[in-house]
């Protein structure tokens, strides 16, 4: 008869993971002057909110991590939020057993233990992708009323250029709905 | 008298019944019971008989009839039908299509997935690919749809990607549809189209319902892929009518205001991934931007050009999309890519 004994495997697991989240899309521009133009003028108008200009890239890095960068060459808007975190874990895991199966019951629940640690970074690691999917998804909201607002000025200007060609301009109003007045003496 | 008459049936073994019964069910699935066909498992011997060989070279004699059967057939503006349009040449059969109805009848399709062997890829004529695309039809609404459809030798067949985009996830090869529009590839698409154009406006139908944000990716890819690369070789063989089932399935929807919407993708997923999901659902609005691109283009199609009947006929239909319809496959395609 064999003695029974019992067996306790000790893993533990430190690990760096980063997750990232993002959005790209078309920034829909009405082609009021040429295209070149109209991103210089998109350009203009970002600067104002804060973005900074490198080449045929702006680009802006908001206080939450957020990072949105709008590529004027080619009317798009990418839109990401990355996160980094040390995620420690470690599992205990014991089993009785008659002595002359120490061994390979030590391995096995080694390899038990190692697949939960698996999992539970793998749980925490998704969780926290999650976490910084809805911080990005509360964010879109205002980012796109922003986005608009800056398109919006930036065809108001490429009307009123337009306009300039055409005569004296003589009034610019803008209501309280947005619609924009350019009056002209041709 | 009955005896005689008896005498003179061709005889085939059991086995090689089984073969023939599968083409058969195939071009004419009306007849027959096709699940209790794909279900059924048969050892076949190595080869045929004559018999069997002259019984199955009849069955698919048949082909251009089924074909003719399913809608395209209509009359043209000159009052001609389509086998008055086109001569209506033997579709050639190889050995890949002996290969496939081996495969058929002796897959058992209520198997687990698991069990079931894979049919290479071969390389496959026109009236091997017309099979390819019956098969995937007779086998709509059961598992063995699906299973057909992750057969390397399926997902090379040309016919099958235009027909049934929806059941494949990745983007066919870009050359792959030129057989498809000249010759009597294009003769098989025109006679098609009808149904081409219903089973992809049901596609954009089920994108209504979608919650699985990878799965409506992989649709995308395939639909736009198909759709790229078809609307491409239509250009290039200047066969752009080929490619008016687009159109066909898009003006219900547009009419009607039916949005490829997915309305609620899993929230858990990636926001990557969930926008990806609904840029991927305008394919089909996609291939309307193109064809209106091609409308513009047939506007200054002149009196004395080469093309000018042509032009005039794709440009009538055409109207039935119109620029209301450009604006709102417009304005979808916007919604679809919006930040949020």
């Amino acid at each position: 008869m064999s003695r029974a004994i019992q067996v306790r495997v000790s893993e533990s697991v430190v690990r760096t993971v980063h997750v990232e989240d993002g959005v790209h899309s078309p920034i829909e521009m009405l082609p009021v002057r040429a295209r070149d133009r109209m991103a210089e003028l998109l350009a203009a108008e970002l600067e104002k909110l804060g973005f900074l200009r490198d080449g045929d890239k702006a680009s802006r890095k908001d206080k939450d991590g957020i990072e949105i960068t709008v590529d004027l060459a080619n009317a798009t808007v990418t839109v990401k939020l990355g996160a980094d975190a040390k995620l420690a874990e470690e599992v205990e895991l014991t089993a009785r057993v008659g002595i002359e199966n120490q061994q390979s019951t030590e391995a096995n629940l080694r390899d038990d233990a190692q697949r939960e640690l698996e999992a539970r970074v793998a749980e925490r690691t998704e969780a926290l992708r999650r976490e910084v999917t809805k911080r990005l998804e509360d964010k879109l909201g205002d980012l796109r009323k922003e986005l608009d607002g800056a398109v919006g000025q930036a065809t108001v200007a490429a009307l009123t250029e337009r306009a300039g060609q055409l005569g004296r301009i003589q009034e610019v109003a803008a209501d309280e709905a947005g619609n924009v007045t350019i009056r002209v003496k041709v | 008298m009955t005896e005689a008459f008896e005498d003179d049936l061709p005889q085939v073994a059991a086995s090689e019944a089984d073969l023939i019964a599968t083409a058969r069910a195939l071009i004419a699935p009306q007849a027959f019971d096709v699940w209790a066909v794909l279900c059924r498992s048969r050892k076949l011997p190595p080869h045929f008989g004559e018999t069997c060989a002259a019984l199955l070279e009849d069955s698919l004699r048949q082909v251009w009839p089924a074909l003719l059967r399913r809608g395209g057939t209509a009359p043209d503006r000159s009052g001609k039908r389509l086998w008055e349009r086109h001569p209506l040449v033997a579709l050639p059969h190889s050995a890949a299509t002996a290969r496939f109805l081996r495969w058929l009848t002796t897959t058992p399709f209520a198997a687990p997935p698991s069990a079931i062997e894979t049919l290479p890829a071969m390389p496959l004529t026109l009236g091997d690919q017309v099979l390819v695309y019956l098969a995937l039809d007779v086998a709509a609404g059961t598992p063995a749809q699906h299973t057909l459809a992750v057969q390397p030798f399926v997902r090379d067949a040309p016919l099958a990607w235009l027909g049934f985009a929806h059941l494949f996830d990745l983007a066919p090869a870009e050359s792959m549809f030129d057989n498809l529009v000249h010759g009597p590839g294009a003769v098989v698409v025109e006679a098609l189209a009808p149904e081409i154009a219903r089973r992809w406006q049901a596609a954009e139908l089920t994108k209504r319902a979608l919650t699985s944000p990878t799965s409506l990716v992989n649709l995308g890819r395939a639909q736009d892929g198909t759709l790229r690369a078809f609307m491409a070789a239509c250009d290039r063989r200047r066969r752009r009518d080929l490619a008016l089932f687009v159109l066909d399935a898009a003006a219900p929807l547009l009419a009607r205001d039916i949005a490829p919407m997915p309305p609620r993708l899993d929230p858990a997923a990636p926001l990557s991934v969930r926008t990806a999901a609904r840029t991927g659902a305008g394919s089909l609005l996609r291939g309307v931007i193109r064809w209106s691109e091609w409308d513009q283009e047939h506007r200054g199609v002149r009196f004395i050009d080469d093309d000018y009947a042509l032009a005039q006929q794709l440009l009538a239909k055409f109207e039935r999309i119109g620029s209301a319809g450009v604006e709102r496959t417009a304005q979808w395609l916007s919604e679809l890519s919006a930040l949020a």
